[in-house]
């Protein structure tokens, strides 16, 4: 079990890309678990462990930084997800982001 | 077109980024929206207390005082809950412990006030500066403490606790030193030499504050850079809003006192204008385009505008600002980003000549645009049909920039199925 931490303003537009990926995955027969967290909570559950990789969405990329630091004080990977990617349709581009992370 | 997106890209993003990245006015930013439970909560009790059918209005009369207190002791005292929130984030930010810098950044401001004793009561604290008012001062006071926390934390200025005392006791005596500064230093401006901290940090913020509430440059300004922020993929309330609540906030609590009073409602532009009027559908007023893409002769456009139709009702736009996509897409941009100015410029206008009742309630964003309108102005029916009207005019405008982008795709639908018919 794959487990991912997906960060966005607010936790709330995630959920909806949360769906998309988790569709995808299962397609694939991948077994992928997404969590979505608002910038403000996203440190707190790096910290809490147990997660594999860290995606940001497109629209707090200007923020990318600062998760970096966090993610990498965690030892986990992390990636921005591309914009074409964070839509009701993008799963496919953030499951082949994801398996070339874990490769 | 593409040029504006580089300059936006070269320009615009990396001071915005800077200034949402900021240590500061990231503390202010997440402490203040810890405060949004109580401050939603709290003023819903003005509504109960002045409901908008009369019957109801005559019925709760004899016991408005009770019902108001709830929302005097949130949204009335905002600034001291806000106090905390901001010395929380910003102790832990500087990796120092955030109970600390909450507990210190309350006393900072809480020493501000004058108490008073009053025959019968005993002491009592004024709360007239301790709500939305007091907005500016709690932010200053916050920053304040927290900053003595840590420059003497860094100089080592702690009691250390030998080993084996535990966590929360050492960090109880480490905290003891700033507190001695902080307080000592608070008390001998405020109450010894009598500088009246609350009244000069309101002057200097008047001007802002006025310029912002009734100006249509505060409408204005605010809409076109979270709008240009979003075409280029930012989230642009995230980044505008680090700044402007704080002024948002005291507007709304200048609206919320003039209804507990019983007077005219000054303020135009409190966050509910915006969120409800202005954003319907998610930044860009998308709702109108979404219904556009529904019935698009385009496979592509219609799935998407299927799957965006739900979290538009709720104000969530992302999937279509990403999955149209309007970022970085010039056709798109254009109404996304003029739209919004034009449906704010007629909501100020209404509000101003007094057709529709100005916003005073902040109610969930997450609320459908004319249901979230009704609450915003404490049940005006009014509100629901400019809200009809805004997302009308948005239709109109989305609607030939959007005939003209399906054409494109319907174009490149064409293409690939050729194309795939010949392979």
């Amino acid at each position: 079990m794959l487990k991912v931490l997906l960060v966005c303003s607010g936790g709330m537009s995630s959920a909806i890309v949360v769906k998309s990926i988790e569709k995808e995955a299962d397609k694939q027969g991948m077994e992928v678990k997404v969590k979505a967290v608002s910038t403000g909570e996203f440190e707190d559950e790096l910290k809490e462990g147990g997660w594999h990789i860290a995606l940001v969405a497109p629209q707090v990329r200007h923020r990318f930084a600062g998760f970096e630091e966090a993610a990498k004080e965690s030892n986990i990977p992390i990636a921005l997800i591309s914009p074409q990617g964070y839509s009701p349709l993008g799963g496919v581009r953030v499951i082949q982001q994801i398996k070339e992370i874990i490769k | 077109m593409k040029k504006l997106f580089d300059i936006i890209e070269k320009y615009l993003m990396p001071p915005m980024t800077k200034l949402s990245e900021q240590r500061h006015l990231r503390a202010i930013r997440d402490g203040i929206i810890s405060t949004m439970a109580l401050i939603i909560i709290g003023s819903f009790f003005l509504v109960i207390a002045f409901p908008p059918i009369p019957r109801l209005a005559e019925l709760v009369q004899p016991h408005v005082g009770n019902i108001l207190i709830p929302f005097r002791l949130t949204m009335g005292l905002m600034a001291i809950y806000a106090s905390y929130g901001i010395g929380y984030s910003l102790a832990k930010s500087y990796k120092l412990d955030g109970v600390s810098g909450g507990v210190l950044s309350i006393a900072a401001f809480i020493l501000t006030l004058v108490p008073a004793s009053i025959e019968g009561h005993g002491w009592m604290l004024p709360m007239a500066n301790a709500g939305g008012a007091g907005m500016f001062v709690a932010i200053i006071m916050s920053i304040f403490a927290v900053e003595v926390l840590r420059f003497l934390h860094k100089r080592n200025f702690t009691f250390k606790m030998p080993e084996g005392v535990p966590d929360s006791v050492a960090r109880s005596f480490e905290a003891l030193v700033p507190a001695a500064i902080i307080i000592v230093v608070i008390w001998t401006v405020r109450h010894l030499w009598g500088f009246d901290i609350q009244g000069f940090v309101m002057d200097l913020f008047k001007p802002l504050v006025r310029g912002v509430g009734n100006s249509l440059w505060g409408i204005l300004v605010p809409i076109f850079i979270i709008t240009i922020l979003w075409a280029a993929g930012i989230h642009g309330v995230s980044v505008v809003g680090a700044i402007a609540r704080p002024i948002w906030l005291v507007l709304l609590d200048e609206n919320l006192q003039a209804v507990a009073d019983g007077v005219a409602i000054p303020n135009i532009a409190p966050e509910p204008f915006f969120q409800w009027f202005i954003w319907i559908g998610g930044s860009g007023a998308t709702l109108g385009l979404v219904f556009w893409m529904i019935f698009s002769k385009s496979k592509y456009l219609k799935s998407v505008g299927r799957a965006s139709l739900i979290p538009g009702i709720c104000n969530i736009n992302e999937p279509i600002i990403f999955g149209a996509p309007i970022m970085l897409n010039p056709l798109l941009t254009i109404p996304f980003i003029l739209g919004p100015m034009i449906t704010g410029i007629l909501t100020y206008f209404a509000m101003a000549l007094n057709l529709v009742g100005r916003p005073y309630i902040l109610a969930p964003w997450t609320l459908p645009a004319p249901i979230g309108a009704y609450l915003a102005t404490g049940g005006d029916w009014r509100a629901v049909i400019l809200v009809l009207i805004n997302i009308a005019i948005m239709m109109a405008i989305y609607y030939p920039f959007f005939k003209a982008y399906e054409k494109k795709m319907l174009l490149e639908e064409m293409a690939n199925e050729e194309g795939a018919l010949v392979e």
